[in-house]
């Protein structure tokens, strides 16, 4: 009995622990709130879902950033590089599985594994070699372009198609229309979640409450404590006995899992995929943006930002004047850098914990006395 | 065609490439030589300069001229963006990066709104100007009328004849003489003095009384000049368009990092000849993507051998020898 509780207890302090912001009854009942209010949104506050499931799947790109470069220091400018991979993958194994088996499970595995095994190759290399930061933060981009533009000229359907999945070019996979939505399930009891409808909606937010919570209980374990010893001094930790480019690369790839993911769950919810659009230097650029701004050395601000900068950039991109969206995102990010460097939230969540920690000295202070 | 046309035709492409990557690099490699900081924005800077470049030859001023200007646009233009933004971000490598993308970001998608998606192409200077190789001709350099007299009635020109123009060596031999310039400017002026004094010990230099932020303002400016004299060089090969830019910052940065820091001019010349080559004959062998991916799996094995760039490989083989 009392072994079981010190395990749920260890659990709490896991998902509580330093490395997270947000801790004790205030900040877990405003997340149970804002957990309720979300799920409630489409049917009591008049949230479209087919608008706001797009900021769900930005919001598990960003979580994998944060994890990247908030924790491991490592900066990537091409993130979306590992969207795109799983985006692809989900699209072509999901259009070839699809007659077979009528569901896609599969798919859905491979884009998530495919990026992991991507990134577990490029990062043995980048991190074996003791690439410098800089040099990783501008590779990954160029990487992300290089599939761009491979991606733009396999327009052939006779040389770039896989199976029944053509790569399309400049197009995108086609067919798009065969490109299914995510489906659970066998035979006749299958639950398929069509990307514009409230069951994607439900379905991606208990997925991502569910990465969050879990993000937060790695980011608290030793490993967590590990990432951040690396990121504010490699040296010193390797001179504690650790090997810091394995850790480096384990990090590489938790963060590719997590965008092939967002990359699986965007495909699936437009049935499409571009490569402008996933590959592109604006798509990689955003990421960067969202965990900037939002804050990058904490998960919950991270994707925080994504979802509030994606909501503003949706309502400057249908109010009017679309050109200056992304004028608008670029001079956020300059002066968030200049003027909060450590992110909104991250500065938002200080202040708060500091005024909460003086008016609960000041309470129990009048108590005392 | 026989090996001598080939040959010359390969030579052509190489030089072309290295005057292109020499163009594109050597701001970049003045600010990350002396700075530390990689400006994203290169590219924008780039940009700047075609846009000056194409409005004032549009409204009448020589190219040479409206080259000039670019220079001295995208100068003020980079002075700037130091004195508003990027002093704040000095040995904050990461940092300098995102804030200097988001800089690149702002800018284009500004040129975009003001401007328009694209400009009406520039006329390449000397373009009537041909030089030709191979068949019964040997080698000649042709004027219009000669290259017309040339030319059979679709345009062909006569078997084994190859024809290239001049504005590409033009080009070339500015990009030497820039490199010449830089280099005389750091070796034998007061600035260049104050400005090595400074990239060697920014805090020494301070304490000997040299204004170490001034010199950084200036290394920006010039470094943002010569992004705008390459901008408005490309403006006449190129059509311009707010994201024209972007392409050359991956090339430009491929390019400073293969040369390394120690010393940024022997670096930038080891590099685009390395580069350069490998760029042509992949380009040549399989297709201008292929030459592109040649191009940074070169760099990457380098930087795999030589972590510190060729002038870091360079200074510790002068250091190893003594």
């Amino acid at each position: 009995m009392t072994h079981q509780k010190s395990r749920l207890l260890g659990f709490v302090s896991l998902l509580n622990g330093p490395q997270t912001m947000g801790r004790g009854w205030l900040f877990w009942g405003s997340f149970a709130v804002f957990v309720m209010l979300a799920y409630l949104a489409p049917t009591h506050l008049g949230i479209k879902p087919y608008k706001v499931n797009e900021f769900l799947v930005s919001a598990f790109l960003a979580a994998s950033l944060s994890i990247l470069w908030g924790y491991g220091g490592i900066l990537s400018l091409g993130q979306a590089a590992f969207f795109g991979i799983g985006g692809y993958t989900f699209g072509v194994v999901g259009i070839n599985m699809w007659d077979a088996t009528g569901n896609t499970h599969l798919a859905f595995l491979a884009g998530i594994l495919i990026p992991t095994i991507f990134a577990a190759i490029i990062g043995a290399v980048m991190f074996f070699a003791r690439l410098k930061g800089v040099y990783v933060a501008i590779l990954m981009l160029v990487l992300s372009l290089l599939f761009e533009t491979f991606m733009l000229q396999t327009a052939n359907p006779d040389v770039y198609s896989i199976g029944k999945a053509m790569l399309g070019g400049s197009n995108g996979l086609r067919p798009a229309s065969a490109i299914p939505s995510t489906t659970f399930g066998w035979g006749e009891n299958v639950a398929e979640f069509n990307g514009r409808r409230i069951e994607f909606y439900y379905f991606v937010l208990t997925l991502l409450i569910a990465v969050y919570l879990g993000l937060r209980c790695m980011l608290n374990s030793s490993f967590g404590y590990l990432l951040v010893a690396i990121r504010e001094d490699p040296d010193r930790t390797a001179t504690f006995g650790y090997d810091v480019r394995l850790i480096q690369l384990a990090v590489f790839c938790v963060a590719a899992a997590l965008a092939g993911l967002a990359g699986s769950l965007d495909t699936a919810r437009i049935n499409r995929v571009d490569p402008e659009l996933v590959f592109g230097v604006s798509a990689n650029i955003m990421v960067v943006i969202w965990v900037a701004v939002g804050g990058r050395k904490d998960l919950t601000a991270a994707i925080l930002g994504a979802i509030t900068l994606e909501w503003m950039f949706l309502w400057l991109t249908t109010s009017g004047n679309p050109e200056y969206a992304q004028i608008v995102m670029g001079g956020i990010l300059i002066l968030v850098m200049l003027i909060a460097p450590e992110g909104i939230f991250i500065f938002l969540g200080n202040r708060l914990g500091r005024l909460y920690a003086h008016s609960a000295a000041f309470i129990s202070r009048q108590e005392d006395s | 065609m026989n090996l001598g046309t080939e040959l010359f035709g390969f030579a052509f492409q190489y030089i072309d490439s290295v005057a292109f990557l020499i163009l594109s690099a050597i701001g970049l490699s003045i600010i990350f030589g002396m700075m530390g900081v990689i400006n994203m924005a290169h590219g924008e800077l780039m940009m700047i300069g075609a846009y000056v470049t194409a409005y004032s030859i549009q409204s009448g001023v020589p190219v040479p001229i409206a080259i000039l200007f670019a220079g001295i646009g995208a100068g003020i233009a980079g002075i700037i963006m130091e004195r508003l933004i990027i002093r704040h971000f000095y040995k904050q490598l990461l940092s300098s990066l995102v804030v200097t993308w988001g800089i690149s970001m702002v800018i284009s998608q500004l040129f975009l709104v003001l401007f328009g998606p694209t400009m009406e192409s520039l006329r390449t200077p000397f373009s009537s100007v041909k030089i030709l190789i191979g068949g019964d001709i040997g080698f000649a350099i042709l004027g219009a009328q000669g290259f017309s007299a040339l030319v059979d009635t679709s345009g062909r020109l006569p078997p084994g004849v190859e024809s290239y123009g001049v504005y590409r060596i033009i080009m070339f031999v500015v990009a030497v003489l820039l490199i010449a310039a830089i280099w005389a400017l750091m070796r034998y002026t007061e600035f260049g003095g104050r400005a090595r004094a400074t990239m060697d010990n920014p805090k020494m230099a301070n304490a000997l009384g040299i204004n170490t932020s001034r010199i950084y303002a200036y290394t920006f400016g010039l470094g943002s000049a010569l992004a705008g004299i390459a901008g408005g060089m490309f403006a006449l090969t190129a059509s311009i368009t707010p994201f024209f830019g972007a392409a050359y910052t991956v090339k430009a940065f491929i390019t400073v990092v293969v040369g390394g820091s120690a010393n940024f001019i022997a670096g930038l010349i080891g590099s685009v000849l390395t580069l350069g080559g490998v760029q042509t004959l992949f380009t040549n062998m399989f297709s201008v993507y292929i030459g592109f991916v040649g191009m940074i799996a070169a760099a990457f094995l380098i930087l795999l051998l030589m972590p510190t760039g060729i002038s870091g490989f360079i200074e510790h083989i002068k250091a190893r020898s003594k």
